[in-house]
């Protein structure tokens, strides 16, 4: 059993009141007033053992959807590019967990543009990926950087959006999205957290390009509030972040905008399967 | 909660969000005192159990993760009313 995607017993152990935390979970998740029969699918987990030391295992994921009332999980390798340093065996065990789970884990494949990216982004394709997660700042290049924009032309290509990275690091990210997208114009961004590491100037490009959302993973209220809804899709951060969290922070956003059942539909899972086609369990 | 204290909350939670991110001891003070300014509030609830999480068993990921959780949720309903009070 897990509490705010935690071990409960590890808690419990502490002599922390778990009971008062399951209270606790229990209303952030009514925080969402769920739609009729929509769908809630998780747009940002990562999957594997990271170099930080923060893991999550597809069983404990997967357990953490059914607790949260969530059907399915996009799912990407943590930061554990291998030897090789291009993530191939950590995209295996991803796309090996989403056959594990049919219908429940979205497969990502995730590398490092500074890398060769091509047999990477080939075994990654035949394995299943839907999609493509870049990561700035622990791979340490810029979006707009020409490594990148060709990882990215790859992706779409492959009809394959892209999430990126785009909370937590210094540097500014308006004018390097502005000038990866008009290099590749048709690319599908995914911005994660939010855009919170520059959203203002972030907000501003993508208000010239339909085709870059927002994950809620980790962001900022007024971050989201701000956007239009149907710029935003639903996502956890798993296991930085937890799924009543990241619900509680999506029922927020709703009350405080006034998103109807629609938007509310829409960044709950539609607009994120809108791109990356249907699930089925 | 009116907009001074929810702005007050607002500064306490995010700072203890980002002490909890750094493991930086400070963030048990700054949760003690964001629970007492959000008082009577939803974010007193969950701030209150962070601070009480934080105090049990600081050293413990589990613990420092549960209570971050938290401390999110306190600092979103915060700025919710500030938000919605503006």
């Amino acid at each position: 059993m897990r509490l705010l995607g935690q071990d409960r017993d590890v808690l419990a152990a502490t002599g922390v009141d778990a009971d008062a935390l399951d209270d606790i979970e229990t209303w952030a998740r009514r925080t969402v007033m769920v739609p009729e029969g929509a769908m809630v699918v998780d747009a940002h987990a990562h999957l594997g053992i990271d170099r930080d030391g923060r893991a999550l295992a597809a069983a404990d994921l997967v357990a953490d959807l059914d607790a949260n009332g969530i059907t399915a999980a996009v799912a990407f390798a943590a930061d554990e590019p291998g030897m090789d340093g291009d993530f191939r065996e950590a995209n295996q065990r991803v796309a090996d967990a989403a056959e594990a789970h049919p219908g429940r884990i979205i497969p990502f494949c995730r590398l490092d543009p500074t890398r060769p990216i091509m047999a990477a982004l080939a075994a990654a394709d035949g394995a299943g990926a839907r999609g493509l997660k870049l990561h700035p700042v622990a791979q340490r290049f810029r979006p707009e950087a020409p490594e990148c924009v060709a990882a990215v032309r790859e992706a779409t290509d492959r009809g394959w959006p892209v999430l990126f990275h785009a909370g937590f690091g210094a540097r500014p990210l308006g004018d390097a999205f502005a000038a990866l997208l008009a290099q590749v114009p048709d690319a599908r961004i995914i911005l994660a957290h939010g855009g919170r590491g520059d959203h203002r100037a972030l907000a501003a490009v993508a208000a010239r390009y339909p085709n870059v959302l927002f994950d809620t993973s980790i962001a900022a209220l007024p971050d989201l509030v701000t956007l239009p809804p149907e710029r935003i899709i639903f996502g956890s951060d798993r296991p930085y972040g937890d799924h009543a969290q990241a619900l509680h922070l999506v029922g927020t956003a709703a009350r405080v905008a006034g998103w109807d059942a629609a938007a509310l539909r829409g960044v709950l899972g539609e607009t994120l399967l809108r791109w990356i086609g249907p699930v089925h369990v | 909660m009116n907009r001074t204290d929810a702005l007050r909350v607002v500064a306490l939670a995010a700072q203890a969000e980002m002490a909890l991110v750094r493991r930086d001891g400070v963030c048990g003070p700054l949760l003690a005192q964001a629970a007492r300014a959000a008082a009577g509030t939803p974010a007193e609830l969950v701030l209150a159990e962070a601070s009480r999480l934080v105090r049990a068993a600081p050293e413990r990921e589990a613990v420092r993760q549960a209570a971050l959780s938290l401390t999110r949720m306190g600092l979103h309903e915060a700025e919710a009313s500030v938000l919605e009070s503006a």
